[in-house]
């Protein structure tokens, strides 16, 4: 300054302004108030609850949707006729390595590895009273039952994947992981699921919404069945089909009623009006009431075979017909969406061992058979001729019956590819039979080594 | 005008009359003593306040009063009296009497250097500045302009600013870039300050899929503003720290005159809106005949029959199958049967002839010691798509006081309501009213046979959309400042302000059972605060008439809160009651969030003997946005100007009224982008997750070194005037460099993140300005100005982590990429359409044969080459023309209107645009369209009717990609202004009429409907896509101007 400062105000002024530039940094240290600060977030009883729960809520909202997406619209049971391209692309059976689907859904499964892994590493750790007996066991082995659970989705839909089986706490902390192989990625699920059943209490009679030793077995019957391990996977199918907490309901709608959870289900994701479900509003028409989008729309060729009482049977109901459009009628709430996802039913671990017993190395197809028409029997479809069986004609029966049996939940596209029938049945060729890898992925992550799955 | 002069004359005339005897009295036959006087304006003969009187040679001065009078005291007779004030050419006298106070005029300097900018914080003559620069003057021409919103009304007027509305939506979005995208994560937007208040520029409507519904900024009535400065490179901005390198925008806005009598203005405008263009559908029979097409063609590629693979493949609906609706068997495909199908036209239903009205009424003046400015505003406009509207009341009072004659107190405030009802997403949404009416196939019929509604695929009944929609968007925006002003001396001033933008914004809307099942309700309140406290010292001084100091110490403290609440209901009884309350489902969310930011910051300028100007200033921020590693940051910057005009070597060439040279380097900051608290390692928590139980999950990985985005910036300018000040020419170049960019940086997803915001990217602007004043005409009755602007600027991005692509929903048709500027296009290039087999052949890049991700490439940007505009005004007497071109050139618009309607058949239930008749039908076609297929087998062959319209391509055609280019005739207005012989007669001081047209005429190749679009604006990254965007439309106005 040029000119004098003997001004009466500014002394003070300055002076005041030095003191006040001390206090500062606690002015700018602003913290949010509706979210927890990551040092120490899991911390006592209720926190690792939370954190198992936000699991659950993961990986219910992965089932009630994405699951569905990716398991119908490659396969011919719907199609797409609304205008989001990656939806087009999953029908068209061109996948890209940008699709917005396949992105999100690899993506959703590593977010709940990640939950899983921090439960895993945190739970452990914490000491509370409050915890009841054998609960902090019980939420390490549903933490565990949940990442195996992901890394078998990761598995029949990209391949061999990266395991993670730390927590992310910074960037730094990722190291290197390359892709496993597919055994080896199959290898930890199984090693997962072993660690949950272990962890796990003994089951009640009544639970169905939450993991239970039998929900472990019942996987594990689905894992091998992926594995071709067919002897292991019957006795795990059989594990679960001889507990009488599980049976056949009749007719066939019953499973899918208000208020859900029939002894049907081995394994079922229920949803609340605050945390809402599997919607109706893809598969309604969009005149008249409850109104949908009518984009997933059931094909042709499973209205024919659903309205065939041979085939079809009480299984017809999953379809429904307002005007002139026949829509799927599976899911049937919209706003507030209260349909559960139905993960495991009991009709599924029939049909795992049935195809377990035909696939097996001396095949048992009078076993297969039985339990193929146990699911046929209690649809009123035509049973299956136990005469004339040979081991083809029993697998394909099955394959069929799934095809029906499960029309519009998620497997139908993993069931044609694991089955080798993607090609003939789709004309889609073997190097489309896998999702791609993001094309985020392959730029960000030099583990992968700038390659995606073949064909890409 | 001239009533008002004409009353200041006589006052100081009396006043003359009545102190010159006083004066002599006083002062006669002493041998040192007072000189005393008045100053001038030699035009107006109005006093002039605050001119600076120096006794050559010495310190000793004095500055005129609120009269202009002025007294100095010298020892001795005669002296040397330098008389200078700024806008005006300083002028000597020579003094020789004490008896007779003398009288001076300043005469007004019409050279460019003289001219007064509001910069920041403070106020500079040209002549000083050495940085980049741009002060664009309000008047009534701007405001002829049908847009209620200042951003608009300032594209084409200044240089540097790329400036580009989103939509034709009255209120909508704008897009306003200073010198290209600094920033890749981080905001690109500049910082808005309106007579000191930093403006908050959170959305009042949003919108889905990136459609930025509304400008916040058109909460400003541009009736009020007096100028707007936009401050474009380092030296200019530095002073705004981490806040100031996207440039600052400075809005001053009208204050009254001291001294001058009340004058009120009285202004309406009432307009006429129509859309210029609008959508083409295929008609029922064309649409009929594509699908047929469309069958034949793929079963065809399939090698099987038509009615094999219309069995195996028949959809189940009858929107699809329609012409073949024939049972079981050979289906029929005689045309008969496709030339029978009827046409409805959705698209007139959605447009409409918008009305637009505006009324300003205002009151300025001032007295001895105080002076004012009211001004009332109303505005309303319709949209031309229906049924959307805009309404703003504005009130804004500025006013002054000189309590003492040190100190001074003042405010301006300002309060506004902006309303936007019944707003509908229309960018970009599958959702919105136009691609409701563009989307389903043009046979299928609108109401059913009893006159309901019909839906068609997934699209809502456009009728439905327009009749039942009710929602309404309102905000109410306190701008307030309040400041005192204490002269400790002459040459320093301390002032101190405290200032807040106070918004609230509430909505509320209802879908009745017609649109929504069981209804919904929703209603949200938020309350955006900004409060700034800012301490200013000013020593400003001249020694020995050639020494000018200028220098400037400040602080201020800036808090910015936000809070808001939204509820929710659905499940309605009766569609009649419409509030949440009445829903049997309702839900109820809260939310709170702070930043603040404390700031010291100085600036020092020298001006040798007007010639050599060198200034320093610097910033520091505190943040607390900022990482706890990084909490601080300073930003300095430096300038140097050379008025060349004054040397010799100049003035003898005697060509250049003025010259002067420029030149600045400097730091600035950005942190807008980076949330509040960003910095911190979070976890999610959900108090209703599975079964209702909490849940809590990782949110985001901690970033303690998450900080400010730095850019430096070198500007050179030149600025010269010849013909005696008759052409004004400024040039500049500049370039920017931004290290830190804020990134969403992608990061694998086995670590169960998708990405995660660091600093890290860089990226580069440069670019050239140049603007053109011309005085062509200048005389009494006739007067033609002409002012040209042309900007240049070139964006690259320098570094980044990895490349990424955004866009079109996931598409991932824009990216970004090293080497490249942001907002590349990222497509297959469609060669040709093959003339004997129809099907599109692409560029294979790699040459392996295969059409794969491999092959896509950059075709191009969404940034224009250059941007300027053209303004010729012509004033013969009582008439005024004012003629207004904007030009944009070379930049790429993706015509996603033609991605989905020109689709080849394979969208089901989606109708088609006309432009897909020009598809190729037989060999030898000429053509870029390719041949209707749904064939979508082997998607990795090139020429195959895969890569049509989906598989490997999937719409991502190069052939949608179109030049956007346009130069357009803004506007154009002609005025009349009644001569003031009826005039005063009426008892009026100035009556004038306008008619006034907006968009009148557009040259473009562009094929969509506008070219001036952005669709997915939300994001800067994903600029230049035209999707079901309502078009600019254009306006007829009658405007009328009474002065009272």
């Amino acid at each position: 300054m040029k000119a004098k400062l003997n001004i009466p105000f500014i002394r003070p002024l300055l002076f005041a302004s030095v003191i006040w530039l001390g206090s500062c940094e606690s002015f700018l240290d602003l913290k949010p108030t509706n979210s927890l600060l990551a040092t120490n977030a899991v911390y006592d009883a209720a926190t690792a609850r939370a954190l198992v729960n936000s699991a659950y809520t993961n990986l219910k909202g992965y089932s009630n949707s994405t699951a569905i997406t990716l398991g119908v619209l490659p396969a011919d049971n719907v199609f797409f006729a609304g205008s989001q391209s990656q939806n087009i692309e999953l029908d068209n059976n061109a996948f890209t390595v940008t699709n917005s689907a396949i992105v999100g859904a690899f993506r959703s499964n590593y977010t709940l590895i990640n939950i899983t892994n921090w439960a895993i590493s945190e739970i452990p750790k914490v000491r509370d009273e409050a915890f009841a007996a054998g609960e902090q066991s019980k939420l390490l082995g549903e933490a565990y039952f949940i990442r195996a659970f992901s890394y078998f989705t990761l598995a029949r839909s990209w391949g061999g994947v990266q395991l993670q089986l730390a927590p992310t706490t910074d960037l730094t902390s990722l190291g290197s992981i390359k892709r496993s192989t597919l055994e080896d990625t199959y290898k930890q699920v199984l090693s997962d699921l072993a660690k949950a059943e272990e962890l796990l209490p003994a089951d009640d009679n009544t639970t169905r919404n939450k993991i239970q030793r039998a929900t472990v077995r019942a996987v594990r019957a689905k894992v091998y069945l992926y594995t071709k391990q067919y002897q292991q996977a019957e006795a795990e199918a059989t594990a679960v089909i001889s507990n009488p907490k599980y049976e056949l309901v009749k007719p066939y709608s019953a499973f899918s009623q208000s208020p859900y959870l029939t002894k049907e289900s081995v394994f079922e994701l229920s949803a609340t009006t605050n945390n809402t479900g599997t919607s109706g509003s893809s598969w309604f028409p969009a005149s008249g009431t409850p109104r949908g989008s009518y984009e997933f729309r059931p094909t042709n060729e499973l209205i024919n075979l659903l309205n065939n009482a041979a085939k079809g049977g009480s299984r017809k109901v999953l379809i429904a017909t307002r005007g002139t459009d026949i829509y799927g009628n599976l899911y049937r709430t919209v706003s507030p969406n209260l349909d559960p996802a139905y993960v495991l039913r009991i009709a599924e671990l029939y049909l795992i061992r049935a195809e377990a017993r035909a696939g097996k190395a001396s095949p048992d197809l009078a076993g297969a058979i039985a339990d193929l028409n146990a699911v046929r029997g209690r649809a009123d479809a035509e049973l299956f001729a136990v005469g004339n069986a040979n081991k083809e004609a029993v697998l394909q029966a099955i394959w069929d019956e799934r095809r029906l049996e499960f029309a519009f939940e998620s497997d139908r596209w993993f069931d044609l590819v694991r089955s080798g029938q993607a090609e003939k049945v789709l004309g889609v060729e073997k190097n489309f039979w896998l999702f791609p890898i993001p094309q985020a992925d392959v730029l960000a992550d030099p583990d992968l080594g700038g390659e995606n799955n073949p064909g890409y | 005008m001239y009533y008002s002069s004409r009353k200041v004359f006589w006052l100081v005339a009396v006043w003359l009359l009545g102190s010159t005897t006083f004066i002599y009295a006083q002062t006669a036959g002493k041998s040192s003593g007072a000189i005393t006087g008045v100053v001038l304006d030699s035009d107006k003969q109005a006093p002039l306040v605050g001119v600076s009187i120096i006794h050559s040679g010495t310190t000793n001065g004095a500055i005129t009063d609120v009269d202009g009078k002025f007294t100095i005291n010298v020892q001795r007779l005669p002296v040397v009296l330098s008389f200078s004030f700024i806008g005006y050419k300083k002028q000597e006298v020579t003094v020789n009497d004490f008896s007779k106070p003398i009288s001076v005029s300043l005469s007004e300097d019409l050279s460019f250097l003289n001219e007064v900018v509001v910069t920041g914080y403070t106020v500079q003559q040209n002549k000083s500045i050495s940085g980049a620069i741009t002060k664009i003057g309000f008047s009534e021409a701007n405001t002829n302009q049908t847009d209620q919103d200042f951003l608009k009304l300032l594209q084409g007027k200044a240089t540097g600013a790329q400036i580009t509305a989103t939509s034709g939506t009255p209120g909508g979005g704008v897009s306003f870039v200073i010198r290209g995208n600094n920033s890749i994560g981080g905001s690109v937007s500049p910082l808005y300050v309106v007579d000191g208040v930093f403006l908050n520029t959170t959305l009042p409507v949003t919108g889905g899929g990136g459609n930025l519904l509304s400008n916040p900024l058109a909460d400003i009535n541009p009736a009020d503003i007096e100028s707007i400065t936009l401050l474009k490179d380092a030296n200019a901005t530095a002073i705004y720290g981490s806040q100031g390198s996207n440039g600052v925008v400075v809005v001053t806005t009208k204050r009254g005159k001291r001294n001058t009598a009340s004058k009120i203005n009285l202004s309406v405008k009432q307009g006429w809106a129509n859309p210029v263009n609008k959508f083409k559908s295929a008609t029922g029979p064309q649409t009929g005949e594509l699908l047929n097409e469309t069958w034949v063609n793929t079963a065809q590629a399939n090698n099987e029959s038509l009615a094999a693979y219309l069995t195996r493949e028949k959809p189940t609906n009858w929107d699809i199958v329609y012409p073949f609706k024939t049972g079981e068997g050979s289906p029929d495909f005689g045309r008969d049967n496709i030339a029978n199908l009827p046409t409805y036209d959705r698209i007139s239903d959605i447009f409409q002839t918008a009305a637009t009205s505006d009324y300003q009424l205002s009151v300025s003046g001032g007295n001895a010691t105080s002076n004012h400015y009211i001004g009332l505003g109303y505005a309303k406009q319709e949209s031309t798509v229906k049924p959307n509207t805009f309404q703003r009341f504005s009130a804004r009072l500025n006013y002054d006081n000189n309590v003492t004659a040190k100190l001074k107190l003042g405010t301006s405030y300002n309060v506004v309501r902006t309303e936007r009802a019944k707003v509908r997403n229309n960018d970009n949404d599958p959702g919105g009213i136009i691609n409701s009416a563009i989307f389903p196939r043009s046979f299928l019929p609108i109401y059913d046979d009893n006159g309901n509604y019909l839906n068609h695929a997934t699209f809502n009944n456009h009728n439905r959309l327009i009749e039942h929609l009710d929602n309404s968007y309102v905000t109410w925006r306190n701008t307030v400042n309040l400041y005192g002003e204490y002269t400790f001396l002459p040459e320093l001033k301390f002032r101190s302000s405290a200032s807040f933008d106070f918004t609230n914004n509430g909505s509320r809307s209802f879908s009745d059972f017609s649109i929504s099942t069981n209804g919904a309700a929703s209603t949200s309140n938020s309350l955006i605060q900004v409060y700034t406290a800012e301490q200013l010292l000013t020593y400003v001084k001249t020694f020995k008439g050639k020494h000018d100091v200028n220098v400037l110490l400040g602080n201020t403290v800036n808090v910015q809160q936000s809070q808001g609440i939204n509820a929710t209901g659905s499940n309605f009884i009766f569609d009649v009651l419409r509030e949440v309350s009445s829903g049997a489902v309702t839900t109820g969310s809260s939310s709170r969030s702070e930043n603040r930011l404390v700031s010291f910051f100085g600036k020092a300028a020298y001006t040798y003997n007007d010639r050599f100007t060198a200034d320093f200033s610097i910033r520091g921020d505190g943040s607390s946005r900022f990482g706890q590693n990084v909490r601080w940051g300073y930003f300095p910057a430096g300038g140097l100007s050379w008025n060349l005009g004054e040397e010799k070597f100049i003035q003898n060439l005697n060509v250049f009224d003025a010259v002067k040279l420029r030149g600045s380097f400097g730091y600035s900051g950005n942190q807008n982008g980076i949330g509040n608290y960003d910095a911190l390692a979070i976890w999610n928590a959900n108090s209703q997750g599975y079964l209702d139980q909490p849940g809590i999950s990782p949110g985001r990985l901690a970033n303690p070194d998450l900080t400010w985005e730095t850019t430096q910036q070198t500007n050179l300018g030149l600025d010269f005037s010849v013909f005696r000040n008759r052409l004004n020419i400024s040039l500049d170049v500049y370039r920017k460099y931004t290290t830190n960019g804020l990134q969403s940086v992608t990061v694998p997803s086995r670590s169960g993140y998708s990405a995660a915001i660091r600093n890290y990217s860089e990226i580069s602007n440069k670019g050239i300005e140049l603007s053109v004043e011309s005085r062509n005409v200048n005389t009494t009755d006739l007067r033609w100005t002409t002012e040209f602007n042309i900007s240049a600027n070139r964006n690259r991005i320098e570094k980044i982590p990895q490349e990424q692509t955004f866009g079109a929903t996931n598409r991932g048709t824009s990216i970004l990429r090293e080497g490249y500027p942001v907002n590349s296009f990222f497509l297959y290039k469609q060669l040709e359409v093959d003339r004997e087999t129809g099907n599109a052949v692409y560029d294979d890049v790699d040459q392996n044969g295969m059409i794969t991700y491999a092959d896509r490439q950059i075709l191009g940007s969404a940034n224009p080459s250059f941007t300027g505009g053209l303004t010729n005004t012509v004033t013969y007497k009582g008439f005024d023309l004012n003629v207004f071109f904007y030009f944009t050139q070379g930049n790429k618009l993706l015509n996603m209107h033609d991605f989905f309607l020109v689709h080849g058949g394979i969208q089901n239930g989606i109708g088609f645009d006309a432009n897909q008749l020009a598809r190729w039908q037989k060999p030898g076609d000429v053509t870029d369209i390719p041949k209707m297929t749904r064939y979508t087998l082997n998607p990795t062959v090139n020429n195959s009717p895969a890569n049509n319209y989906t598989g490997q391509v999937a719409n991502l055609s190069s052939r949608y990609l179109e030049d956007g280019s346009f130069l357009r005739l803004r506007n154009v207005a002609l005025g009349y202004t009644l001569p003031r012989s009826i005039v005063s007669a009426l008892k009026l001081t100035r009556v004038k009429a306008t008619l006034s047209a907006t968009n009148l005429w557009t040259l473009t190749s562009y094929k969509g409907l506008d070219p001036e679009v952005s669709a997915q604006s939300t994001d800067q990254n994903t600029a230049g896509y035209d999707w079901a965007t309502v078009p600019q439309s254009r306006t007829f106005e009658v405007i009328l101007n009474i002065t009272f």
